[in-house]
């Protein structure tokens, strides 16, 4: 069986680098992605199961991202990272739609905790 | 007293003025036309003395008695004449005067009854009637001449009278309107001055005595309205001090949670993959911590400088220098960026007192976001000029830029606020206008989106007059 394909979209590049070295070594393949246009681009060209994305980017947000995502492909599962959750008054909005949403700072364990939990499913 | 009252008061006494001088013309017209009545009896009387002393002398020259009885029957209609005078004209001419005349008229009536009795032999009775004559003509003459003169004399006092009172009238009705009206124009220019100086946005009071009308009323009630702006004022600043407060907690909440997340996911990751990091990994992996706690420390550092007022080194500067200097800095982004720089000085300026390096780093944002905003072949100008008046510098850095939509025109300056992204701050444009703030200048910008933008800086030109606040 051919491993999980996850797909990381967060300006701070730092982001997809840590997330890239951790779940690499679960075994998952990571792809990051600074901005969300050429990673809607690149999920036209492959199919992820996993997308990582932050709510709050410059040009196309998470919002986007999630809507495309889930319109071309449903089983797609998507995690939202926001910077405050408490302030973002997006995050009800997000509630029921997002398979799951992390605020910063990121928690990796749940993080990978919630991967496996959405993957096994 | 209300102005309404004033204006009455004035009329009333202006028109009982003009009714008491009516009243004594009036009493002086009555005055003469009496006297003048007595002097037409007085004619009367005269022209009967001397028919009385033509008839005197008929009988003296003839002898003839008859015109004795003449002159008796002459004698009573004077006395009746007399007797029939008002007591107007008696009080006109005096008592005393009257009973005089009949006295005489009286003692000539005796003389010529005694010489009736004895024809024409007494002579010293005979002079003594004619002195007798003599003297009623000379009395009533007198008597009539007088009267003229004191006719004569009312009449050129009543003109003096009349005159006098006429220019009182004027000027009693002149003046008090006068007095009116100024002390209204001088509350009115009061209002004026106060309401205009509101305008302004300096809410003084009407400081001087307010006057007991209805200007008085309208005073209180701009002095009232004036402490309620001055109190509104007060709240909207403190509103609008939270409310950048507000933005800025949730700028700094925001701006911060980006550098702290990374940090700590670094810290998770290197504990995660620990084993399989080679030493360089390792040694990147606090390295990125170190400069994420960089972009931490720039944030607080950036935000300090701009609650903390900055112990200024100000120093006496010519404008087109620090212009020149920061144009330099940038000089190496404009050639990067391929756009068409043009620095336009104005020559002569006077000087300015600023903290250079201040103005430097607002100049370096300004010009650093219009190079941002800017595609290769655009242009950027940079312009110094002074103000009419001397009292300021004006900088504009005008690109044909990007330009800023309208509706984000009214954010720029706010804190954290850019289009950037992550590789923005959105701290520019807060800290340089609180910078040029501080030096008692202004910051201002105007665009059209696509077109381009223009900034414009105001410095107040240094007054070797004015000592600067320690
Ligand atoms: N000359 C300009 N042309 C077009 N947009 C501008 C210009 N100057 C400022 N802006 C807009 O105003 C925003 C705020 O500018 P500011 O300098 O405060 O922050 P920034 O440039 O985004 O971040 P930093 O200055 O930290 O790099 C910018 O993101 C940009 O959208
Ligand atoms: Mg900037």
């Amino acid at each position: 069986m051919s491993p999980h394909r996850i797909m990381v979209i967060d300006d701070e590049s730092i982001v997809g680098k840590m997330l890239k070295a951790v779940l690499e070594q679960e075994g998952y393949e990571v792809e990051p992605f600074l901005s969300a246009a050429p990673a809607l681009a690149r999920l036209k060209e492959e199919k992820f199961d996993v997308v990582i994305t932050d709510l709050k980017m410059k040009g196309i947000d998470g919002m986007e991202v999630l809507h495309t995502v889930k319109k071309e492909s449903a089983d797609t599962k998507v995690i939202m990272i926001t910077a405050f959750a408490s302030l973002d008054s997006a995050v009800e909005a997000l509630r029921g739609k997002v398979d799951d949403f992390f605020p910063k700072p990121v928690k990796i364990k749940d993080l990978k905790a919630c991967i496996e939990r959405l993957l096994g499913a | 007293m209300k102005i309404v009252h004033k204006i009455n008061l004035a009329n009333i006494s202006v028109i009982i003025l003009i009714a008491l001088t009516g009243f004594f013309a009036f009493q002086n017209i009555n005055l003469v036309l009496t006297k003048l009545r007595f002097t037409e009896i007085a004619d009367d009387l005269n022209t009967s003395f001397l028919e009385m002393r033509l008839s005197e002398k008929n009988f003296f020259l003839y002898g003839d008695t008859s015109a004795l009885s003449e002159i008796g029957s002459k004698i009573d209609e004077s006395m009746t004449t007399l007797e029939s005078v008002g007591p107007d004209i008696i009080k006109a001419i005096g008592r005393e005067n009257l009973g005089e005349l009949k006295a005489c008229l009286g003692r000539y009536r005796i003389e010529v009854e005694t010489l009736k009795g004895k024809g024409a032999q007494g002579v010293e009775m005979q002079a003594g009637l004619r002195e007798t004559g003599q003297q009623l003509r000379e009395f009533s003459d007198r008597i009539s001449r007088l009267e003229r003169i004191k006719v004569n004399s009312i009449i050129s006092r009543s003109k003096r009278q009349l005159f006098s009172s006429l220019c009182f009238i004027l000027i009693t009705a002149i003046g008090l309107r006068y007095m009116t009206f100024f002390n209204i124009l001088r509350s009115l220019k009061q209002i004026k001055n106060v309401v205009a100086s509101i305008s302004q946005g300096d809410f003084r009071a009407i400081e001087t005595e307010i006057p007991r009308d209805e200007l008085g009323t309208v005073m209180t009630a701009i002095n009232a309205m004036s402490m309620e702006l001055e109190n509104r004022e007060e709240q909207i600043i403190q509103s609008k001090k939270l409310a950048s407060l507000g933005i800025l907690t949730a700028g700094v909440a925001h701006e911060l949670g980006n550098p702290l997340n990374n940090i700590s996911m670094i810290a998770q990751t290197y504990m995660e993959v620990y084993e399989n990091l080679s030493k360089e990994d390792r040694i990147d992996f606090m390295v990125k911590i170190e400069e994420e706690t960089q972009r931490i420390k720039h944030i607080v550092d950036n935000l300090l400088d701009f609650s903390r007022p900055k112990k200024s080194r100000n120093t006496v500067a010519d404008l087109n220098g620090v212009v020149l200097r920061s144009f330099k800095l940038v000089q190496n982004m404009i050639h990067v960026c391929n756009v068409e720089a043009r620095l336009d000085l104005a020559e002569d300026l006077p000087a300015v007192l600023i903290d250079e390096g201040q103005i430097v780093e607002v100049l370096i944002n300004l010009m650093t976001n219009s190079l941002q905003a800017s595609s290769p072949g655009a242009r950027l100008t940079v312009t110094t000029s002074c103000l009419p008046e001397n009292e300021f510098l004006r900088i504009t850095l005008e690109d044909t830029g990007k330009g800023i939509p309208q509706e984000l025109l009214d954010h720029v300056f706010d804190p954290f606020f850019t289009t950037k992204g992550n590789s923005g701050t959105g701290l520019g444009l807060f800290v340089s206008y609180g910078i040029v703030k501080n030096h008692q200048g202004t910051l201002k910008v105007s665009s059209k989106e696509g077109v381009g933008t223009c900034f414009t800086i105001e410095l107040p030109v240094y007054n070797p007059n004015i000592k600067e606040e320690a």
